[in-house]
């Protein structure tokens, strides 16, 4: 067994665990330096068990739990989703008439392929979670419409900046204000290879709308 | 006398999806320490730590994220999770811990042997050394010796949560402690003539 060798099963060595066989013990009488090494490593496992022990104690504050307990009460229980259900409605309402109004938008409106400028995130709530089983790829501001098409990796993308009205931030779940659901606000639009519209992003700043 | 089978995660999932509120609090008591730990670890920032760990929960709650029995364990599975918001908040720039150079990669530490440079790994100062080194790491680095040594999260699941083969896993903890002990050879003070890298001649 030569060095390379030797340190193929270095992880587990390092771990704590004891030599595999007797040529590892064999290669560790013949080589002082791997000898020395495994012992750094040996020392560097025990640390590492000792700073994993006082770390133990450390866990999400009560806080987290409160608020997950009810998240799950909301979500779970018969009247939480109805409930829930009906005070939505309105918001809904408004909503799908957004949504008409920027697909009717980005069949009327004139077409400028522009350069992505920075624009803001959708919050972390709003992050789409589905995404996050695979790997995912870098976040770049646009928010997926919902029940579009997922834009692929090699799909011919336009992006077309517009003037929607404020209420269509409702559509990808943006928190707008009542007074100021008609004001317009410049946006992007990511059209698919079909025309059709995936996702948006808006020119605001965050906590403008 | 009958033993008494502990329920797994996947169990409790199946209660959890069921409405069972006691099969949801069990299993967030259960994970919820070492995910924040991750968080906190990957992040630098309780608060960062704290949304990510609720995060991961809301996620499984609302049963958005597939989770697939076949492809691996659930806690696996939620440390993948919390690994993807952990990115994007450092993608925001959000997190207190620098962000991985891969100038470090090029500077993998060579074999070398010092005679007794970990020697003080069990006592305080030596402990706060590591914490420190590890924090440093750069970041792919630091989130296999945070899920591996720290965790004690098994290799298969590592890599799960890490979206890669089990032996990049094995490789990258490799490096880890290269680096690990080359920062903490760096931090020691050294007299002249103690420490020479040699290189493996067998």
């Amino acid at each position: 067994m030569n060095c390379a060798e030797f340190w193929n099963e270095m992880p587990e060595l390092a771990a704590g665990g004891g030599l595999q066989n007797e040529h590892e013990h064999e290669h560790l009488k013949q080589c002082p330096q791997c000898a020395g090494l495994i012992e750094q490593q040996r020392r560097l496992a025990s640390g590492l068990r000792i700073m994993a022990h006082d770390w133990r104690a450390v866990a999400a504050p009560p806080r987290v739990e409160a608020n997950l307990i009810e998240a799950f009460r909301n979500q779970m229980t018969p009247a939480g989703p109805r409930l829930a259900r009906m005070r939505m409605l309105p918001v809904f309402s408004l909503a799908a008439v957004a949504a008409a109004v920027l697909a009717v938008a980005v069949w009327v409106a004139p077409r400028r392929p522009v350069a992505p400028p920075a624009a803001h995130h959708a919050p972390a709530a709003q992050v789409e979670l589905a995404s996050l089983a695979d790997d995912g790829s870098d976040d770049d501001g646009f928010i997926p419409l919902p029940n579009a098409e997922r834009v692929g990796p090699n799909d011919d993308v336009h992006v077309v900046r517009m003037e929607l009205p404020r209420s269509a931030m409702l559509v990808v779940g943006l928190d707008v204000s009542p007074e100021r659901v008609s004001e317009r606000v410049e946006a992007e639009v990511m059209l698919g290879p079909d025309g059709l519209a995936r996702a948006v992003r808006f020119a605001d700043e965050p906590g403008t709308y | 006398m009958k033993a008494i089978r502990q329920e797994t995660d996947e169990d409790l999932l199946i209660r959890l999806r069921r409405g069972d509120e006691a099969a949801f609090l069990a299993l967030y008591r259960k994970r919820q320490a070492a995910l924040y730990r991750f968080a906190l670890q990957m992040s630098g920032s309780a608060g960062v730590a704290e949304d990510i760990t609720q995060e991961v929960f809301l996620a499984l709650l609302r049963g958005e994220c597939g989770f697939n029995p076949e492809r691996g364990s659930l806690s696996g599975y939620l440390f993948g999770i919390a690994r993807k918001l952990a990115l994007r908040q450092m993608e925001r720039g959000r997190v207190d811990v620098p962000l991985e150079s891969d100038a470090e990669d090029a500077a993998l530490p060579e074999l070398a042997v010092s005679d007794d440079t970990l020697a003080d790994l069990t006592h305080r100062e030596g402990i706060e050394a590591l914490r420190r080194a590890v924090a440093a790491l750069p970041r792919r680095y630091r989130e296999v010796v945070v899920l591996c040594d720290l965790e004690e999260v098994d290799y298969a699941d590592a890599a799960a949560a890490l979206g890669c083969p089990i032996g990049t896993v094995r490789s990258r903890l490799h490096r880890a402690r290269a680096l690990l002990l080359e920062k903490l050879n760096k931090e020691r003070p050294k007299p002249v003539g103690s420490f020479k890298p040699v290189r493996c001649a067998i």
